[in-house]
Protein backbone atom coordinates (compact mmCIF):
# COMPACT_ATOMS: atom_id res chain seq x y z
CA UNK A 1 0.00 0.00 0.00
CA UNK A 2 0.76 3.18 -0.43
CA UNK A 3 3.60 4.13 -2.96
CA UNK A 4 2.21 7.32 -3.45
CA UNK A 5 4.63 9.91 -5.33
CA UNK A 6 7.28 11.05 -6.10
CA UNK A 7 7.71 13.87 -4.20
CA UNK A 8 9.30 11.78 -1.46
CA UNK A 9 12.60 10.66 -0.04
CA UNK A 10 15.10 9.13 -1.84
CA UNK A 11 17.79 7.57 0.30
CA UNK A 12 20.86 8.25 -0.62
CA UNK A 13 23.95 9.66 0.45
CA UNK A 14 25.05 12.58 -2.11
CA UNK A 15 26.31 15.77 -1.54
CA UNK A 16 23.02 17.11 -1.29
CA UNK A 17 21.97 14.76 0.78
CA UNK A 18 23.92 15.33 3.59
CA UNK A 19 23.90 19.54 2.62
CA UNK A 20 22.67 21.54 6.21
CA UNK A 21 18.79 21.40 5.26
CA UNK A 22 18.93 25.21 6.15
CA UNK A 23 21.08 25.86 3.74
CA UNK A 24 18.93 23.13 1.28
CA UNK A 25 16.17 25.41 1.83
CA UNK A 26 17.43 28.96 1.11
CA UNK A 27 19.23 27.99 -1.64
CA UNK A 28 15.80 26.10 -3.01
CA UNK A 29 13.87 29.45 -2.39
CA UNK A 30 16.48 31.51 -4.28
CA UNK A 31 16.43 29.55 -7.42
CA UNK A 32 12.87 29.44 -7.25
CA UNK A 33 12.57 33.09 -6.77
CA UNK A 34 15.44 33.39 -9.80
CA UNK A 35 13.53 31.60 -12.15
CA UNK A 36 10.69 33.46 -12.09
CA UNK A 37 13.15 36.96 -13.10
CA UNK A 38 14.71 35.16 -15.75
CA UNK A 39 14.61 34.90 -19.67
CA UNK A 40 15.08 31.67 -21.87
CA UNK A 41 18.75 31.81 -22.06
CA UNK A 42 18.98 31.89 -18.01
CA UNK A 43 16.15 29.10 -17.66
CA UNK A 44 18.09 26.85 -20.16
CA UNK A 45 20.83 27.24 -18.20
CA UNK A 46 19.18 26.36 -15.16
CA UNK A 47 17.39 23.60 -16.45
CA UNK A 48 20.93 22.42 -17.59
CA UNK A 49 22.45 22.33 -14.10
CA UNK A 50 18.79 21.48 -12.49
CA UNK A 51 19.15 17.91 -14.86
CA UNK A 52 22.18 17.48 -13.71
CA UNK A 53 21.42 17.04 -10.24
CA UNK A 54 18.61 15.01 -10.88
CA UNK A 55 20.68 12.86 -12.73
CA UNK A 56 23.53 13.07 -10.02
CA UNK A 57 21.18 12.01 -6.81
CA UNK A 58 19.87 9.35 -9.24
CA UNK A 59 16.34 10.39 -9.66
CA UNK A 60 14.56 7.31 -11.27
CA UNK A 61 13.28 8.56 -14.47
CA UNK A 62 10.10 6.61 -14.79
CA UNK A 63 9.10 7.96 -11.89
CA UNK A 64 9.69 11.29 -13.08
CA UNK A 65 8.04 11.52 -16.40
CA UNK A 66 4.88 9.36 -14.32
CA UNK A 67 4.75 11.97 -11.95
CA UNK A 68 5.04 14.63 -14.26
CA UNK A 69 2.36 13.22 -16.27
CA UNK A 70 -0.52 15.19 -14.54
CA UNK A 71 1.31 17.93 -14.39
CA UNK A 72 2.08 18.91 -17.88
CA UNK A 73 -2.04 18.83 -18.50
CA UNK A 74 -1.84 22.22 -16.09
CA UNK A 75 1.48 23.59 -18.49
CA UNK A 76 -0.64 22.68 -21.25
CA UNK A 77 -3.68 25.00 -19.55
CA UNK A 78 -1.22 27.12 -18.79
CA UNK A 79 0.23 27.64 -21.90
CA UNK A 80 -3.03 28.05 -23.69
CA UNK A 81 -4.53 30.75 -21.81
CA UNK A 82 -1.09 32.70 -21.79
CA UNK A 83 -1.29 32.49 -26.02
CA UNK A 84 -4.81 33.34 -25.72
CA UNK A 85 -4.56 36.42 -23.98
CA UNK A 86 -2.02 38.36 -25.29
CA UNK A 87 -1.92 40.75 -27.86
CA UNK A 88 0.46 41.04 -30.44
CA UNK A 89 1.50 40.29 -33.96
CA UNK A 90 -0.87 37.62 -35.14
CA UNK A 91 0.06 34.20 -35.60
CA UNK A 92 -2.87 32.34 -36.21
CA UNK A 93 -6.46 33.56 -36.66
CA UNK A 94 -9.26 30.68 -35.71
CA UNK A 95 -12.23 32.63 -35.79
CA UNK A 96 -12.85 35.33 -33.33
CA UNK A 97 -9.79 34.00 -31.24
CA UNK A 98 -6.15 35.32 -32.49
CA UNK A 99 -2.85 33.22 -31.11
CA UNK A 100 0.00 36.07 -31.06
CA UNK A 101 3.45 35.66 -31.48
CA UNK A 102 4.20 36.90 -27.73
CA UNK A 103 1.55 34.51 -26.68
CA UNK A 104 3.30 31.70 -27.66
CA UNK A 105 6.54 32.99 -26.38
CA UNK A 106 5.09 34.31 -22.83
CA UNK A 107 3.25 31.15 -22.47
CA UNK A 108 6.20 28.80 -23.28
CA UNK A 109 8.50 31.20 -20.68
CA UNK A 110 6.03 30.87 -18.14
CA UNK A 111 5.65 27.05 -18.26
CA UNK A 112 9.56 26.69 -18.57
CA UNK A 113 9.60 28.91 -15.39
CA UNK A 114 7.20 26.42 -13.49
CA UNK A 115 8.73 23.23 -14.72
CA UNK A 116 12.19 24.56 -13.48
CA UNK A 117 10.53 25.60 -10.22
CA UNK A 118 8.69 21.50 -9.59
CA UNK A 119 12.49 20.27 -10.77
CA UNK A 120 13.84 22.43 -8.05
CA UNK A 121 11.45 21.35 -5.41
CA UNK A 122 11.59 17.58 -6.44
CA UNK A 123 15.31 17.43 -6.31
CA UNK A 124 14.93 19.25 -2.39
CA UNK A 125 12.07 16.84 -1.31
CA UNK A 126 14.17 13.74 -3.04
CA UNK A 127 17.46 14.46 -0.51
CA UNK A 128 15.97 15.82 2.24
CA UNK A 129 14.48 13.86 4.94
CA UNK A 130 11.07 14.67 6.44
CA UNK A 131 12.22 15.19 9.53
CA UNK A 132 14.93 17.35 9.25
CA UNK A 133 13.02 19.86 6.94
CA UNK A 134 11.10 20.30 10.00
CA UNK A 135 14.01 21.25 11.87
CA UNK A 136 15.17 23.89 9.50
CA UNK A 137 11.63 25.32 8.79
CA UNK A 138 11.29 25.65 12.82
CA UNK A 139 14.96 27.04 12.60
CA UNK A 140 14.30 29.98 10.25
CA UNK A 141 10.72 30.73 11.95
CA UNK A 142 12.24 31.05 15.11
CA UNK A 143 13.11 34.79 14.58
CA UNK A 144 9.35 35.63 13.46
CA UNK A 145 7.64 37.10 16.22
CA UNK A 146 4.06 35.97 16.58
CA UNK A 147 4.72 32.28 15.17
CA UNK A 148 4.96 29.69 17.24
CA UNK A 149 7.50 27.55 15.58
CA UNK A 150 7.10 24.47 17.14
CA UNK A 151 3.71 24.19 16.14
CA UNK A 152 4.52 24.94 12.62
CA UNK A 153 7.04 22.13 12.65
CA UNK A 154 4.83 19.66 13.78
CA UNK A 155 1.98 20.99 11.50
CA UNK A 156 4.51 20.06 8.84
CA UNK A 157 5.50 16.91 9.83
CA UNK A 158 2.10 15.79 10.55
CA UNK A 159 1.15 17.01 7.19
CA UNK A 160 4.23 15.20 5.47
CA UNK A 161 3.00 11.76 7.28
CA UNK A 162 -0.99 12.32 6.09
CA UNK A 163 -0.38 12.73 2.74
CA UNK A 164 0.22 9.30 1.86
CA UNK A 165 -3.25 8.27 4.20
CA UNK A 166 -5.28 10.49 2.60
CA UNK A 167 -3.95 9.68 -0.92
CA UNK A 168 -4.24 5.92 0.53
CA UNK A 169 -7.74 6.54 1.60
CA UNK A 170 -9.31 8.52 -1.50
CA UNK A 171 -8.30 5.39 -3.49
CA UNK A 172 -9.46 2.92 -1.69
CA UNK A 173 -13.35 4.51 -2.09
CA UNK A 174 -13.09 5.55 -5.62
CA UNK A 175 -12.28 1.78 -6.10
CA UNK A 176 -14.94 0.67 -3.96
CA UNK A 177 -17.29 2.86 -5.48
CA UNK A 178 -16.07 1.84 -8.75
CA UNK A 179 -16.89 -1.63 -7.93
CA UNK A 180 -20.60 -0.61 -7.05
CA UNK A 181 -21.21 1.29 -10.74
CA UNK A 182 -20.40 4.75 -9.79
CA UNK A 183 -19.03 4.92 -13.11
CA UNK A 184 -22.76 4.78 -14.29
CA UNK A 185 -23.45 8.29 -13.07
CA UNK A 186 -22.48 10.74 -15.57
CA UNK A 187 -22.94 14.14 -13.67
CA UNK A 188 -19.28 14.76 -12.60
CA UNK A 189 -20.76 16.93 -9.02
CA UNK A 190 -22.64 13.87 -7.93
CA UNK A 191 -19.51 11.93 -8.23
CA UNK A 192 -17.54 14.23 -6.63
CA UNK A 193 -19.98 14.41 -3.80
CA UNK A 194 -19.74 10.87 -3.27
CA UNK A 195 -15.82 10.47 -2.99
CA UNK A 196 -15.49 13.74 -0.90
CA UNK A 197 -17.71 13.08 1.72
CA UNK A 198 -16.34 9.69 2.91
CA UNK A 199 -12.90 10.73 2.57
CA UNK A 200 -13.29 13.72 4.19
CA UNK A 201 -15.21 12.03 7.12
CA UNK A 202 -12.69 9.00 7.16
CA UNK A 203 -9.65 11.93 7.48
CA UNK A 204 -11.25 13.26 10.42
CA UNK A 205 -11.98 9.87 12.08
CA UNK A 206 -8.10 8.95 11.26
CA UNK A 207 -6.81 12.29 12.55
CA UNK A 208 -9.14 12.02 15.65
CA UNK A 209 -7.32 9.00 16.75
CA UNK A 210 -4.43 10.16 15.84
CA UNK A 211 -4.46 12.74 18.63
CA UNK A 212 -5.46 10.55 20.65
CA UNK A 213 -2.51 8.71 20.09
CA UNK A 214 -0.18 11.56 20.54
CA UNK A 215 -1.69 12.41 23.46
CA UNK A 216 -0.62 8.91 24.89
CA UNK A 217 2.59 9.79 24.02
CA UNK A 218 3.15 12.44 26.69
CA UNK A 219 3.04 15.25 23.32
CA UNK A 220 4.08 18.77 24.20
CA UNK A 221 5.09 21.47 21.76
CA UNK A 222 8.12 21.96 23.92
CA UNK A 223 10.33 19.13 22.87
CA UNK A 224 13.74 18.45 21.86
CA UNK A 225 14.50 18.94 18.68
CA UNK A 226 17.33 17.77 15.77
CA UNK A 227 20.42 19.54 15.86
CA UNK A 228 21.53 21.13 12.42
CA UNK A 229 25.22 21.52 11.89
CA UNK A 230 26.97 23.40 9.33
CA UNK A 231 30.33 22.70 7.60
CA UNK A 232 32.12 24.41 4.85
CA UNK A 233 30.59 22.51 1.82
CA UNK A 234 27.22 24.00 3.20
CA UNK A 235 28.20 27.49 2.83
CA UNK A 236 30.46 26.65 -0.79
CA UNK A 237 26.93 25.67 -2.00
CA UNK A 238 24.95 28.55 -0.91
CA UNK A 239 27.81 30.75 -2.32
CA UNK A 240 27.83 28.91 -5.67
CA UNK A 241 24.02 28.96 -5.97
CA UNK A 242 24.01 32.92 -4.87
CA UNK A 243 26.30 33.13 -7.76
CA UNK A 244 24.43 31.98 -10.58
CA UNK A 245 21.21 33.17 -9.58
CA UNK A 246 22.68 36.58 -9.65
CA UNK A 247 24.33 35.54 -13.10
CA UNK A 248 20.92 34.48 -14.39
CA UNK A 249 18.78 38.00 -13.30
CA UNK A 250 21.38 40.25 -14.54
CA UNK B 1 2.73 -4.80 45.41
CA UNK B 2 -0.09 -3.03 43.62
CA UNK B 3 1.19 -1.08 40.40
CA UNK B 4 -2.86 -0.07 39.44
CA UNK B 5 -5.74 0.69 41.94
CA UNK B 6 -9.21 1.94 40.75
CA UNK B 7 -11.58 2.50 43.19
CA UNK B 8 -15.60 3.00 41.71
CA UNK B 9 -14.54 4.36 38.46
CA UNK B 10 -17.40 5.07 36.33
CA UNK B 11 -17.52 6.86 33.10
CA UNK B 12 -20.24 8.35 31.52
CA UNK B 13 -20.28 9.91 27.91
CA UNK B 14 -21.12 13.13 26.58
CA UNK B 15 -24.50 11.68 25.04
CA UNK B 16 -25.53 9.98 28.48
CA UNK B 17 -24.13 6.64 27.37
CA UNK B 18 -22.43 4.64 30.61
CA UNK B 19 -19.24 3.63 29.43
CA UNK B 20 -18.17 1.95 32.93
CA UNK B 21 -19.85 1.64 35.94
CA UNK B 22 -18.19 1.79 39.27
CA UNK B 23 -15.28 -0.52 38.52
CA UNK B 24 -13.39 -1.67 41.66
CA UNK B 25 -9.96 -3.55 40.61
CA UNK B 26 -6.10 -4.09 42.08
CA UNK B 27 -3.51 -5.06 39.88
CA UNK B 28 -0.24 -5.92 41.10
CA UNK B 29 3.19 -4.87 39.28
CA UNK B 30 4.29 -7.85 36.78
CA UNK B 31 0.99 -9.55 36.43
CA UNK B 32 -0.22 -10.56 32.79
CA UNK B 33 -4.24 -9.67 33.13
CA UNK B 34 -6.44 -10.37 29.91
CA UNK B 35 -9.59 -8.55 29.89
CA UNK B 36 -12.24 -10.11 27.93
CA UNK B 37 -15.81 -9.21 26.88
CA UNK B 38 -18.34 -8.22 23.96
CA UNK B 39 -17.91 -5.78 21.62
CA UNK B 40 -18.77 -2.67 23.38
CA UNK B 41 -18.41 -3.77 27.14
CA UNK B 42 -15.70 -1.27 28.34
CA UNK B 43 -12.28 -2.41 27.82
CA UNK B 44 -11.09 0.94 25.70
CA UNK B 45 -12.83 3.20 27.81
CA UNK B 46 -11.18 1.28 30.73
CA UNK B 47 -7.98 1.32 29.41
CA UNK B 48 -8.49 5.14 28.41
CA UNK B 49 -8.65 6.03 32.14
CA UNK B 50 -5.02 4.19 33.15
CA UNK B 51 -3.32 7.17 31.37
CA UNK B 52 -5.81 9.79 31.37
CA UNK B 53 -6.83 9.80 27.74
CA UNK B 54 -10.58 9.99 29.44
CA UNK B 55 -11.62 11.47 32.86
CA UNK B 56 -13.54 9.91 35.30
CA UNK B 57 -17.39 10.68 35.85
CA UNK B 58 -16.45 9.71 39.27
CA UNK B 59 -13.50 7.11 41.21
CA UNK B 60 -10.03 7.59 40.68
CA UNK B 61 -7.08 5.47 38.93
CA UNK B 62 -4.63 4.95 41.46
CA UNK B 63 -0.50 4.32 39.95
CA UNK B 64 1.81 2.98 42.13
CA UNK B 65 0.42 5.69 45.15
CA UNK B 66 -0.04 8.47 42.71
CA UNK B 67 -3.60 9.61 41.00
CA UNK B 68 -4.00 10.08 37.10
CA UNK B 69 -5.68 13.13 37.39
CA UNK B 70 -2.83 14.17 39.65
CA UNK B 71 0.02 13.89 37.31
CA UNK B 72 -1.17 12.92 34.14
CA UNK B 73 2.28 13.44 32.54
CA UNK B 74 3.51 10.34 34.47
CA UNK B 75 0.71 8.29 34.03
CA UNK B 76 1.34 8.71 30.06
CA UNK B 77 4.93 7.88 30.93
CA UNK B 78 4.17 5.17 33.13
CA UNK B 79 1.37 3.47 31.39
CA UNK B 80 2.18 2.88 27.62
CA UNK B 81 -0.76 1.82 25.31
CA UNK B 82 -1.01 0.27 21.68
CA UNK B 83 -4.04 1.00 19.84
CA UNK B 84 -6.88 -1.06 18.46
CA UNK B 85 -6.40 0.79 15.32
CA UNK B 86 -2.49 0.72 14.82
CA UNK B 87 -2.39 2.68 11.37
CA UNK B 88 -3.55 5.55 13.37
CA UNK B 89 -1.04 5.53 15.77
CA UNK B 90 1.69 5.97 13.26
CA UNK B 91 2.86 9.34 13.92
CA UNK B 92 6.49 9.71 12.57
CA UNK B 93 7.55 9.51 9.10
CA UNK B 94 10.33 6.88 9.39
CA UNK B 95 10.46 4.04 11.92
CA UNK B 96 12.89 6.00 14.12
CA UNK B 97 11.21 8.84 13.46
CA UNK B 98 8.02 7.66 15.20
CA UNK B 99 9.80 5.44 17.92
CA UNK B 100 11.56 8.73 18.62
CA UNK B 101 8.88 10.84 19.28
CA UNK B 102 7.96 10.01 22.84
CA UNK B 103 11.34 10.54 24.17
CA UNK B 104 11.26 13.75 22.43
CA UNK B 105 8.39 14.87 23.85
CA UNK B 106 9.96 14.00 27.36
CA UNK B 107 12.50 16.43 26.39
CA UNK B 108 15.57 13.63 26.56
CA UNK B 109 18.69 14.61 25.25
CA UNK B 110 19.34 13.71 21.32
CA UNK B 111 21.95 10.92 22.56
CA UNK B 112 19.64 9.27 25.01
CA UNK B 113 16.74 9.36 22.41
CA UNK B 114 19.34 7.49 19.74
CA UNK B 115 20.19 5.34 22.67
CA UNK B 116 17.03 4.25 23.25
CA UNK B 117 15.24 4.36 19.94
CA UNK B 118 18.10 1.90 19.08
CA UNK B 119 17.15 -0.63 22.01
CA UNK B 120 13.36 -0.38 21.03
CA UNK B 121 13.75 -1.12 18.06
CA UNK B 122 16.07 -4.28 19.03
CA UNK B 123 13.59 -5.50 21.68
CA UNK B 124 10.77 -5.72 18.35
CA UNK B 125 13.27 -6.63 15.81
CA UNK B 126 12.80 -4.18 13.59
CA UNK B 127 15.89 -2.12 13.49
CA UNK B 128 17.04 -3.08 10.15
CA UNK B 129 13.99 -1.07 8.82
CA UNK B 130 14.97 2.09 11.23
CA UNK B 131 14.42 4.31 7.61
CA UNK B 132 11.53 2.73 6.45
CA UNK B 133 8.13 4.97 5.84
CA UNK B 134 6.13 2.94 8.79
CA UNK B 135 2.89 2.55 6.26
CA UNK B 136 5.18 0.13 4.30
CA UNK B 137 5.36 -2.35 6.88
CA UNK B 138 3.06 -4.87 7.63
CA UNK B 139 0.52 -5.45 10.13
CA UNK B 140 2.54 -7.33 12.39
CA UNK B 141 5.47 -5.07 11.71
CA UNK B 142 3.07 -1.56 12.35
CA UNK B 143 2.29 -3.51 15.67
CA UNK B 144 5.24 -4.14 17.10
CA UNK B 145 6.78 -0.42 15.50
CA UNK B 146 3.50 0.88 17.72
CA UNK B 147 5.34 -1.56 20.65
CA UNK B 148 8.81 0.15 20.28
CA UNK B 149 7.08 3.49 20.70
CA UNK B 150 5.89 2.98 24.11
CA UNK B 151 9.01 1.01 25.36
CA UNK B 152 11.03 3.49 24.17
CA UNK B 153 9.42 6.11 26.40
CA UNK B 154 10.55 3.64 29.36
CA UNK B 155 6.87 2.87 30.29
CA UNK B 156 6.42 -0.22 33.01
CA UNK B 157 3.07 -0.79 32.45
CA UNK B 158 2.43 -2.07 28.91
CA UNK B 159 -1.62 -2.01 27.82
CA UNK B 160 -2.87 -3.02 24.62
CA UNK B 161 -5.95 -3.24 23.13
CA UNK B 162 -7.38 -6.24 20.73
CA UNK B 163 -3.45 -6.58 19.42
CA UNK B 164 -4.21 -9.03 17.59
CA UNK B 165 -6.91 -7.97 14.85
CA UNK B 166 -6.64 -7.99 11.12
CA UNK B 167 -3.12 -9.76 11.54
CA UNK B 168 -2.71 -13.24 9.77
CA UNK B 169 -0.95 -16.14 11.97
CA UNK B 170 2.67 -15.29 11.60
CA UNK B 171 1.63 -11.44 12.51
CA UNK B 172 0.14 -12.62 15.57
CA UNK B 173 2.96 -14.68 16.32
CA UNK B 174 5.31 -11.97 16.05
CA UNK B 175 3.18 -9.74 18.36
CA UNK B 176 2.40 -12.61 21.12
CA UNK B 177 6.34 -13.46 21.22
CA UNK B 178 7.01 -10.08 21.75
CA UNK B 179 3.96 -9.49 24.60
CA UNK B 180 5.28 -12.77 26.16
CA UNK B 181 8.68 -11.72 26.19
CA UNK B 182 8.34 -8.07 27.74
CA UNK B 183 6.09 -9.78 30.63
CA UNK B 184 9.69 -12.07 31.23
CA UNK B 185 11.40 -8.62 31.38
CA UNK B 186 9.36 -7.32 33.79
CA UNK B 187 6.78 -5.63 32.53
CA UNK B 188 3.02 -5.54 33.80
CA UNK B 189 0.72 -6.65 30.72
CA UNK B 190 -3.14 -5.82 30.52
CA UNK B 191 -4.54 -6.96 26.99
CA UNK B 192 -8.75 -6.08 25.67
CA UNK B 193 -9.68 -9.16 23.62
CA UNK B 194 -12.41 -10.76 22.74
CA UNK B 195 -10.39 -13.65 21.35
CA UNK B 196 -9.19 -15.84 24.18
CA UNK B 197 -7.68 -18.28 22.12
CA UNK B 198 -4.42 -16.65 21.13
CA UNK B 199 -3.25 -15.54 24.33
CA UNK B 200 -5.14 -17.01 27.16
CA UNK B 201 -1.88 -19.50 27.78
CA UNK B 202 0.06 -16.72 29.01
CA UNK B 203 -2.49 -15.12 30.89
CA UNK B 204 -2.22 -15.06 34.62
CA UNK B 205 -5.38 -13.66 35.53
CA UNK B 206 -8.51 -13.13 33.32
CA UNK B 207 -11.26 -10.37 33.56
CA UNK B 208 -14.96 -10.65 32.01
CA UNK B 209 -16.46 -7.39 32.04
CA UNK B 210 -20.18 -6.66 30.73
CA UNK B 211 -21.97 -3.47 29.97
CA UNK B 212 -19.22 -1.32 31.87
CA UNK B 213 -19.15 -3.93 34.94
CA UNK B 214 -16.43 -6.06 35.66
CA UNK B 215 -18.45 -9.10 36.35
CA UNK B 216 -16.14 -12.55 36.89
CA UNK B 217 -12.13 -11.98 38.10
CA UNK B 218 -9.78 -14.70 38.39
CA UNK B 219 -7.21 -17.65 37.45
CA UNK B 220 -7.94 -18.66 33.98
CA UNK B 221 -8.35 -22.04 35.04
CA UNK B 222 -11.21 -21.41 37.02
CA UNK B 223 -12.83 -19.36 34.90
CA UNK B 224 -12.40 -19.90 31.22
CA UNK B 225 -14.91 -22.79 31.11
CA UNK B 226 -17.73 -19.59 31.87
CA UNK B 227 -16.53 -17.40 29.30
CA UNK B 228 -19.64 -17.89 26.61
CA UNK B 229 -21.74 -17.29 29.14
CA UNK B 230 -20.60 -13.35 29.22
CA UNK B 231 -20.32 -13.76 25.22
CA UNK B 232 -16.90 -15.05 24.34
CA UNK B 233 -16.13 -17.75 22.78
CA UNK B 234 -14.12 -20.21 24.69
CA UNK B 235 -10.68 -21.72 23.51
CA UNK B 236 -10.88 -24.54 21.41
CA UNK B 237 -9.14 -27.06 24.06
CA UNK B 238 -11.16 -26.51 26.87
CA UNK B 239 -13.87 -27.27 24.60
CA UNK B 240 -12.38 -30.55 24.32
CA UNK B 241 -11.89 -30.72 28.04
CA UNK B 242 -7.92 -29.96 27.82
CA UNK B 243 -5.59 -27.01 28.87
CA UNK B 244 -5.18 -24.42 26.19
CA UNK B 245 -1.98 -24.15 24.25
CA UNK B 246 0.24 -21.60 23.34
CA UNK B 247 0.06 -20.30 19.77
CA UNK B 248 3.80 -20.04 20.37
CA UNK B 249 4.49 -23.65 19.94
N1 LIG C 1 -17.12 8.57 22.32
C1 LIG C 1 -18.21 7.89 22.73
N2 LIG C 1 -19.40 8.49 22.88
C2 LIG C 1 -20.47 7.82 23.31
N3 LIG C 1 -20.48 6.51 23.61
C3 LIG C 1 -19.33 5.83 23.48
C4 LIG C 1 -18.13 6.48 23.03
N4 LIG C 1 -17.14 5.56 23.01
C5 LIG C 1 -17.70 4.39 23.41
N5 LIG C 1 -19.02 4.54 23.70
C6 LIG C 1 -19.93 3.51 24.22
O1 LIG C 1 -19.40 3.00 25.42
C7 LIG C 1 -19.56 1.60 25.49
C8 LIG C 1 -18.23 0.92 25.74
O2 LIG C 1 -17.40 1.08 24.60
P1 LIG C 1 -15.93 0.54 24.49
O3 LIG C 1 -15.33 1.12 23.27
O4 LIG C 1 -15.23 0.79 25.77
O5 LIG C 1 -16.15 -1.02 24.31
P2 LIG C 1 -15.10 -2.15 23.99
O6 LIG C 1 -15.25 -3.19 25.03
O7 LIG C 1 -13.75 -1.57 23.80
O8 LIG C 1 -15.65 -2.73 22.62
P3 LIG C 1 -14.85 -3.30 21.34
O9 LIG C 1 -14.63 -4.74 21.60
O10 LIG C 1 -15.81 -3.09 20.23
O11 LIG C 1 -13.62 -2.50 21.19
C9 LIG C 1 -20.21 1.19 24.20
O12 LIG C 1 -21.58 0.96 24.46
C10 LIG C 1 -20.04 2.34 23.27
O13 LIG C 1 -21.14 2.49 22.43
MG1 LIG D 1 -12.45 -1.42 22.18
Amino acid sequence: MADVTAFSYLTGASALHKMDVRFKLASMILCSLTTVKTQFAGLFFLTLVLGIILLYIRFPLKTLIRELRYFSVLLLFVFIARSLSAPGLPFIKLGFVTVTYKGISDGALVCWRLLNIVFTGLIFVATTRPSTLKTAVEWWLKPVPFIPEQRVAVMISLMIRFMPVILEQARETADAQKARGVENRKNPFYRLKKIALPVLIRTFVTADELSVAMDARCYTEKRTSMKLTAGKNDWLILGGVILLCCLMVV
Amino acid sequence: MNIIEIKNLSHRFANGEIGIDDINLTIREGEFVVFAGMNGSGKTTLFRHLNGLLTPSGGSVILDGISVADDPKRARRMVGMVFQNADSQIVGETVYDDVAFGPENLGLEQAMIAQRVSEALHAVGLNAHADKRPHLLSGGEKRRLAIAGILAMGSRVLVFDEPFSNLDYPGICQVLKQIVSLHHAGHTILIATHDLEKVIFHAQRLIFMKDGNIIQDGAPDDNLKEAERFGVRTPCATHFGKEPISWLT
